[in-house]
């Protein structure tokens, strides 16, 4: 099991598979980026054990950290089917063990929602991530998770 | 912008490794297919400039701090019955 590990006082860094604070195999791969983002290649998940919202940092490019939660989290019933391109793209030979990252915005009145249609999926294996556009638009681009206090 | 006119069958070829080919001429658009290696990604542009969107407006410099992610937590625990 992965153990969270202190960097800072205040920080806690879980890696995605045991291995070194620090090494390589922290850094995620993205070889097309983020949309909008094609320039950050190499990014850095960072989680506490049990919780829901994590954060997806560019270690390289304009400067681009991201709140991100598992889609299938927020709706149970979360299901994508990963196309043969994105699945070359994350040198995986099947859909079993993906990582599934969707990008929250938290809005000015608090409002906190996910974007389901274009999901982050990383292969932990190869250390490989891809943001799927998807051909047909079938989940929001906004789905509130927790709405602001008092509405 | 570059212009060409290609017919049907005719192809692109942009930095020597991306191709698009005019595959079929219609009446309700052309058919384009694009071949380009995994580093680069290929969307139709209105759906890229839709998400290209929605992640500039979600980019969060605190997204790293974990006591954010922490008051997220108990925002989302607060929903529970």
């Amino acid at each position: 099991m992965n153990q969270p590990q202190a960097r800072s006082s205040r920080e806690v860094v879980t890696p995605m598979i045991p291995g070194e604070l620090g090494s390589e195999r922290e850094i995620v791969h993205f070889p097309g980026g983020l949309a909008g983002f094609e320039n950050c290649r190499s990014f850095v998940l960072l989680s506490e054990e049990a919780a829901a919202f994590q954060c997806l940092s560019a270690v390289d490019g304009p400067p681009a950290s991201f709140l991100v939660i598992d889609p299938r989290r927020v709706l149970p019933t979360y299901r994508y089917a990963v196309s043969r391109t994105d699945l070359e793209r994350l040198r995986a030979t099947s859909e079993n063990g993906l990582l599934w990252l969707a990008i929250v915005l938290v809005e000015a009145d608090g409002t906190i929602a996910a974007n389901l249609r274009a999901p982050i999926v990383i292969n932990p294996e190869a250390m490989v991530g891809v943001q799927i556009i998807p051909q047909d638009c079938v989940y929001p681009l906004r789905h509130v998770i927790v709405p602001a206090a008092g509405g | 912008m570059l212009v060409f006119t290609r017919r049907r069958g005719e192809a692109i070829i942009i930095g020597g490794s991306i191709e698009i080919r005019v595959l079929r001429v219609g009446r309700d658009g052309v058919r384009l297919g694009v071949a380009a290696p995994a580093s680069i990604p290929v969307h139709r542009q209105e759906v890229h400039a839709q998400i290209s969107e929605a992640n500039r407006a979600a980019v969060d410099p605190d997204a790293a701090d974990p006591a954010r992610r922490a008051a997220m937590e108990a925002a989302l625990k607060a929903l529970l019955p």
